[in-house]
């Protein structure tokens, strides 16, 4: 077709087009600037800072990345649910830290190849993904985001919790380094390299769901199932399927995040509340449908709270224990869907 | 349902709490029983059914909070935390009188419930809960951190309290002063659901948008509902402060604001009675795991275990059945409770499928409330 007759085509559309664009325009660039303008003023002060004091803060930066990293592999499980079956899974820290658990006690005590352990943690959190699936998901199916919030943080912070301190006990203990030890260092920054391979192995992982979700048809119905699940449903996706895959792949990134973080922390009775407690923001500053916002999120949840353990906590005591929630608040009063979320319209 | 033969003929008659002859006689007699358990319980349950009467205050409060107005908190223990605190905190530092104190540290939970119910301006649903959950850690962690104030990780420690000549120190007395407040609670709570702020609440819940559309000002209720909902956690957190003779942050735990709200889920969401029917029930059960079943499953499992069992078994089992009543119960026991009424009440004919419903108390299935 020649060009102006398209023109003449399209050019209702296009004028509907061009009348929308001015306010999304308007926005992109505010927010531009801003995050622009916060970045040339965080550049300014790291290059106002003495050479050591930049060293430091640089080394704070890089720390973080990587902690960010194993954040938002654990923060991809919560995503993961929720964006098939709209389900905000408050769960997943405590699912964490019993796999965690169970995989060092294959580990550690019971002394199996690193291989075959790897195997069993996989086979148990499918199991796990679809008892928690048939037996309390799908009654639930068709209530409200609340009533099942509610629900799963009933069985997060009491029934898995409990389950985990009556079959390991809750005491502290040190994960078997499944990655080599030893620090890398670059000039003046140091990495260890169990953070390093954990970070590497997160990144690689995450591109893993994002490639699913993205290009195969898998990916595509549960997004179509996200999107509607009544019409997906009569357009012959099994929903309930869906579902179970869900959290079966919610369960398999709870293990994977478990493993990784407890190449940095030891695994303990609290390392639930840590990593959903640390989820949390990450989920809520990426947007909760949004799988990069996810990583995005991580990242600079990672970096803040490296940043405030070297900067903050030696005048506040423990003032990074604390950043989370701070962060949490702020994020939900100034932008309740996140960076990359879709904003929620509501109707009678 | 009502009663055969009772019929509202006037407005006074539908609103009222009490409505027949036989209800006024059952609570006369309820509150003498109630009022007697001193002279024939020990020390032991009376420590029990303090402690329910604690919980079912600050329940009443959540009730008010979740279960009228939608605004589901799971940070009730921590402003029953912050009642605690102040009246430690203006003791024993600044010696001010306790009972001077009942009416401070209430306010006090209100103030700090609604700076952190303002971001209810702007979220809903979930996202309102984790902001909660947020501010239970907040507070919590200012509990830890403010040494100072509050004593650390330690806590502090009061003085018995005194009402006059008469020391409250034993148990019995304190029980007596518990039930008091708690009859009071229930009937503040009763009455707050029939005035025009209880329906507003109800409203709100019930469909946020519409309730704006008729001309409620949804911001300011809410915030009420959470100014009421923490005063009565504020009172809560007084009684547990003169019981216990000690606050701590570890007796303020994110485990307890679950409770609070499972004992409303599994009594029924949204009703006063479905309050009592949860906090009696969850007690008594805590009571027979600690007295027979944890005993038993150590007597029967290695020994090894001893130790994680008594940690563990109580947050299995009341999660379950948490979990068990939102699955297969979701309108809970006063439900249950009041097809039972309404069998008895037409007995020859019980098998006539009757709509259980009173007209004052919604029964609330959560998700009908909570859309």
């Amino acid at each position: 077709m020649k060009e102006s007759g398209r023109n003449r085509l399209l050019g209702d559309q296009d004028t509907v087009a061009r009348g929308l664009r001015p306010r999304g325009m308007r926005r992109t660039v505010a927010v531009v600037s801003v995050v622009a303008a916060i970045a040339v003023g965080c550049l300014a002060l790291f290059l106002r800072l003495p050479v050591d004091d930049r060293d430091q803060a640089m080394q704070a930066i890089v720390d973080g990345i990587m902690k960010g990293g194993v954040y938002a592999l654990v923060a991809l499980g919560v995503v993961v649910v929720y964006k098939s079956s709209k389900v905000f899974n408050l769960a997943h820290g405590a699912i964490l830290m019993l796999l965690a658990y169970f995989t060092w006690w294959l580990l550690a005590p019971t002394d199996l190849p690193l291989w075959t352990a790897l195997i069993i943690v996989g086979a148990t959190s499918v199991v796990i993904g679809l008892v928690i699936d048939r037996l309390m998901m799908r009654p639930m199916i068709g209530q409200s985001g609340l009533t099942t919030f509610i629900l799963t943080m009933v069985l997060g912070f009491s029934v898995v919790q409990g389950i985990a301190v009556l079959l390991f006990g809750g005491d502290p203990r040190p994960m078997p380094s499944i990655f080599p030890s030893g620090r890398l260092t670059v000039g003046s920054i140091t990495v260890q390299y169990p953070w390093l391979s954990a970070f590497i192995a997160a990144a690689a992982m995450f591109l893993v769901f994002v490639t699913y979700f993205r290009y195969t048809r898998g990916g595509l119905a549960m997004r179509a199932v996200s999107e509607d699940p009544v019409v997906s449903q009569s357009l012959g996706i099994a929903v309930k399927r869906i579902f179970a895959i869900a959290w079966v792949v919610g369960c398999l990134s709870a293990a994977a995040g478990g493993l990784l973080l407890c190449s940095m922390n030891p695994v303990h009775q609290d390392l639930g509340n840590f990593a959903i407690i640390r989820a949390l923001p990450v989920v809520l500053l990426g947007g909760i449908e949004s799988i990069p916002g996810a990583f995005i999120g991580a990242l600079i949840i990672g970096v803040a709270e490296m940043l405030a353990i070297t900067y903050i906590d030696p005048h506040v005591t423990g003032f990074s224990m604390l950043l989370p929630f701070i962060l949490i608040v702020v994020v939900l009063i100034i932008r309740p869907h996140g960076l990359f979320g879709l904003r929620e319209i509501r109707r009678i | 349902m009502l009663p055969g033969g009772v019929f509202n003929t006037r407005y006074d008659s539908d609103l009222a709490i009490l409505r027949t002859r036989t209800h006024w006689v059952l609570l006369a007699v309820a509150l003498v029983v109630v009022f007697t358990v001193p002279l024939f319980a020990d020390d032991y349950w009376l420590g029990i059914l303090i402690d329910m009467g604690i919980a079912i205050v600050a329940v009443l409060g959540l009730h008010i909070l979740s279960g009228l107005c939608g605004l589901i908190s799971i940070a009730q223990a921590a402003f029953v935390g912050v009642g605690a605190y102040t009246v430690a905190i203006l003791t024993t530092q600044l010696g001010l009188n306790s009972w001077l104190c009942l009416p401070i540290s209430a306010l006090s939970a209100g103030l700090v419930g609604l700076f952190f119910g303002l971001p209810c301006f702007r979220l809903k649903g979930f996202y309102l809960v984790i902001s909660t959950l947020a501010a239970h850690f907040v507070i919590i962690w200012c509990f830890e951190h403010f040494d100072s104030f509050t004593g650390g990780f330690r806590g502090l420690h009061l003085d018995p309290l005194s009402l006059g000549p008469i020391d409250l120190r034993s148990r019995g007395a304190f029980y007596l002063l518990t039930t008091a407040v708690v009859v009071l609670a229930a009937f503040l709570v009763k009455n707050i659901q029939r005035t025009a702020p209880g329906r507003a609440f109800v409203a709100i819940r019930d469909n946020e948008l519409a309730a704006e559309v008729s001309g409620i000002p949804v911001f300011r209720y809410k915030m009420l509902a959470f100014f009421i909902g923490c005063l009565f956690a504020g009172v809560a957190g007084w009684l547990w402060a003169y019981f216990q003779r000690s606050v701590a942050p570890s007796h303020f735990q994110l485990i307890d604001s679950i409770w609070y709200i499972g004992m409303l889920i599994v009594g029924g969401w949204g009703t006063t009675t479905g309050v009592f029917f949860g906090a009696i029930s969850l007690s008594f059960l805590d009571v027979l795991l600690k007295d027979y079943i944890n005993p038993a499953l150590v007597k029967s499992l290695p020994p090894d275990w001893a130790g994680q069992i008594s940690v563990s078994t109580g947050l299995i089992l009341f999660g379950g059945i948490i979990i068990a009543f939102m699955i297969l119960e979701p309108r809970g026991l006063y439900y249950r409770w009041e097809k039972l009424k309404s069998y008895y009440r037409l007995h020859p004919y019980s098998h006539i499928p009757v709509p259980v419903k009173d007209d004052e108390e919604k029964e609330g299935e959560m998700d009908d409330s909570l859309g």
